[in-house]
């Protein structure tokens, strides 16, 4: 169990990455990190209880999120660096430091607070999920950049995907794959609408779309 | 075994309308599929709402698929609303030809979209494993983001990317309700069980409280951004007046209610486990619904777009319906459950009407729009007659349905609630009709050079019917809509 907890809070430490990152690339590829190191707590899960299901998830996630997201979006990235600006935030730097330490205490402070059932992985594993999950939405809501917005939706799920491992490994197959052809679903059509942002905007700086008001 | 078929043959054939739109050669194979593949899935469903009502709930494939009342008035509206934009889709977009010139491709694209759509919000109603709910819900998401986005320029573009930023997030935050709800039930049901709706209904009181508590409040406020509850409805307007038409109609007339159909189903869940505790479930969705409707209406005052009008008033409409649900009576159920169809037809209806004013005259803003009574009289007449019925006046069936509302609220006891609701109604239904007033009486001097001339039969014909739907509701309800209603009251106030 240790070495799924380390893990876990390897998971955590790449999701400030999100934060601090300067570079779409990277953020990206943390992204990747974030996933392959999901699917390996799920396969470490899988030699620990021998449920094929936690193998056969951890291999989905692992090509799904680990391979051909990451693939996905650095296709969109290409084009992105040409505008630069990405690394916007529309707070101050320091200001989204302060709030992402603030939101990863308040998610291991609410794990710890849950009232569930000891399954396969402790009770900080929870906390963590909930922190990666807030830290995630975080990004989204902060980042001008719309490729920085989808990888901070994208590492928010990775959050939920872990908390579902604590609450509910037994949970069936289908409905782990049904979450994550969703978010590929999401991916290619939020890829589309990046792709649209070239045309329309010549990068992807969200801070232009605000022509809509009232 | 026929209940499976029927529950795997409303779900094909969307599907199959869609792969045909996508894979059909010319445009006219695609005009022509819209309707048959509407008709059969609106007959389809029909049916299965009959075996509901004849022998109770349905449901197939281990209870990955399930229908109750509650879901079938849902996909009632679903099929009904889907159908009538599927016609006025046909007819708006033949004669939208002069002003916008359809690309190649654009129409596989729309149509292709449109089916996806209507597929993703029947999946939402006939689903039954929660998780599966939660997939067709947010799946609708998908198909109408590059629906909004459909006319290809800035403004769309904005409106599309705030419309599915802000819902993939709200959808996570629910992902998380859906997996503490899950987690409630571990207690009682084992670390492996059926996470479907009529299992979760037989633990009911055995479920955790605090769990499943937590875990409504996050899909209250996660699918709250979908169904249009302030103050997370900021993306509708955007949306709403960037959107064709047609799929303005989809968006407010069935999508919004499926959000608030997922809510609702948790509400409904989690309820008897938590009579003893004392989260107050239903005063936080009364709450949202009393601030959307207050939102709604302070926005509707002084707007200058009339299709950003109808948006905002569809935010006021939501929270009439969650307000119905959180006050907790069965009899202010019954009404929200009526709202839901009266306000989909209606709305459904306004959203054809500002087509029709944007086909004659090329914009939306209520400004520019004058006099339509002399220049197009059969469109005014619709125009005048759908805005006194989404305004709530007798004899339209959102007078019927807002006022059992109310009457629910008063036998609750709750005064205050329903003094409140009354009073933003009321102002609702002045900031409503009097721009659309204006806009069919209202004099305007350079309106003198619009030669009369009227829309086709086509393109009014499909809002003429709403219109007698939600007049006739007004008068009188069918009786098997009546217990069906009755039905999905007892669903929500178990």
């Amino acid at each position: 169990m240790l070495a799924e907890v380390i893990l876990s809070a390897l998971l955590l430490l790449v999701t400030y990455w999100f934060i601090v990152t300067r570079r779409l690339r990277s953020a990206v590829s943390a992204y990747s990190v974030q996933s392959w190191l999901l699917g390996f707590i799920s396969i470490l899960l899988y030699l620990d209880t021998g449920l094929i299901e936690l193998l056969l998830f951890g291999l989905l996630i692992v090509a799904v999120k680990g391979i051909l997201i990451p693939q996905l979006l650095r296709r969109r990235v290409a084009f992105a660096l040409v505008a630069g600006r990405e690394t916007a935030y529309y707070v101050r730097f320091p200001t989204a430091l302060l709030i992402g330490a603030g939101l990863s205490l308040l998610g291991l402070l609410a794990g710890s607070r849950v009232p569930y059932h000891l399954q396969l992985l402790p009770e900080s594993v929870l906390g963590i999920s909930l922190a990666v999950f807030l830290l995630g939405l975080f990004t989204t809501i902060a980042r001008r950049d719309a490729i920085m917005q989808v990888t901070g939706l994208l590492a928010a799920e990775n959050g939920l995907l872990l908390l579902s491992l604590v609450v509910a490994p037994r949970l069936s197959l289908l409905i782990e794959i049904a979450i994550v052809m969703d978010v590929l679903i999401a991916v290619l059509v939020m890829g589309f609408l990046v792709a649209r942002m070239r045309d329309e905007l010549a990068g992807t700086d969200t801070s232009e779309l605000s022509r809509l008001r009232g | 075994m026929i209940d499976q078929v029927l529950l795997a043959a409303v779900l094909a054939a969307p599907l199959l309308g869609a792969i045909a739109s996508l894979a059909g050669r010319s445009d006219r194979v695609r005009y022509v599929l819209v309707l048959p593949i509407c008709l059969v899935t609106l007959s389809l469903a029909l049916t299965l709402i009959a075996r509901v009502l004849a022998n109770g709930p349905v449901s197939g494939f281990g209870n990955w698929l399930y229908l109750d009342d509650l879901d079938a008035v849902v996909l009632l509206v679903v099929v009904v609303v889907s159908t009538m934009s599927g016609a006025y889709s046909i007819a708006y977009f033949r004669s939208d030809a002069q002003g916008h010139v359809l690309r190649p491709g654009e129409l596989r694209k729309y149509f292709g979209l449109f089916h996806l759509f209507t597929l993703t919000m029947v999946l939402a109603t006939v689903s039954g494993n929660l998780i599966l709910l939660w997939t067709g819900v947010t799946a609708t998401t998908f198909a109408a983001a590059p629906l909004v986005d459909f006319y290809g320029s800035h403004e769309p573009l904005e409106a599309a990317w705030k419309f599915l930023v802000l819902a993939v997030a709200g959808e996570l935050i629910a992902l998380l309700g859906f997996l503490l709800l899950y987690e409630s039930g571990i207690g009682s049901l084992g670390s492996s069980y059926n996470f479907s709706i009529p299992i979760m209904e037989q633990a009911g009181p055995h479920l955790e409280a605090s769990l499943g508590a937590i875990g409504f409040l996050m899909v209250l406020v996660g699918f709250g951004a979908k169904a249009g509850l302030a103050p997370m409805h900021t993306w509708l307007p955007d949306a709403h007046s960037q959107a064709p038409a047609p799929v303005c109609a989809m968006l407010s007339g069935a999508e919004l209610n499926c959000a608030m159909l997922a809510i609702v189903r948790v509400l409904s869940l989690v309820t008897p486990a938590n009579r003893a505790g004392a989260v107050g479930l239903h005063e936080a969705l009364l709450a949202f619904g009393l601030l959307s409707m207050v939102v709604g209406v302070v926005f509707l005052i002084s707007q200058r777009n009339f299709k950003r009008l109808l948006a905002y008033s569809s935010v006021e409409q939501m929270g009439v319906i969650a307000a119905g649900f959180g006050i907790g009576a069965p009899v202010a159920a019954l009404g929200a459950l009526l709202q839901m169809i009266t306000h989909s037809l209606a709305k459904s209806l306004m959203f054809f009407n500002s087509g029709n004013l944007l086909l004659r005259f090329r914009t939306t803003t209520i400004a520019e729009v004058r006099q339509v009574i002399r220049i197009a009289p059969a469109s005014a007449i619709l125009i005048i007659a759908g805005a006194l019925a989404i305004a709530g006046a007798p004899p339209f069936g959102l007078f019927v349905s807002e006022f059992t509302i109310i009457r629910g609220a008063l036998i609750n006891h709750a005064w205050a609630v329903a003094g409140g609701m009354a009073a933003i109604l009321l102002v609702a239904f002045l900031a409503l009709m009097e721009p659309f007033n204006r806009m069919v009486f209202g004099e305007g001097k350079e309106m003198s050079s619009h030669p009369r001339s009227e829309l086709g039969f086509l393109v009014l014909a499909p809002g003429y019917i709403l219109l007698a739907a939600v007049l006739v509701l007004g008068l009188w309800i069918p009786g098997p809509l009546h217990s069906l209603l009755v039905g999905a009251s007892q669903v929500v106030q178990r």
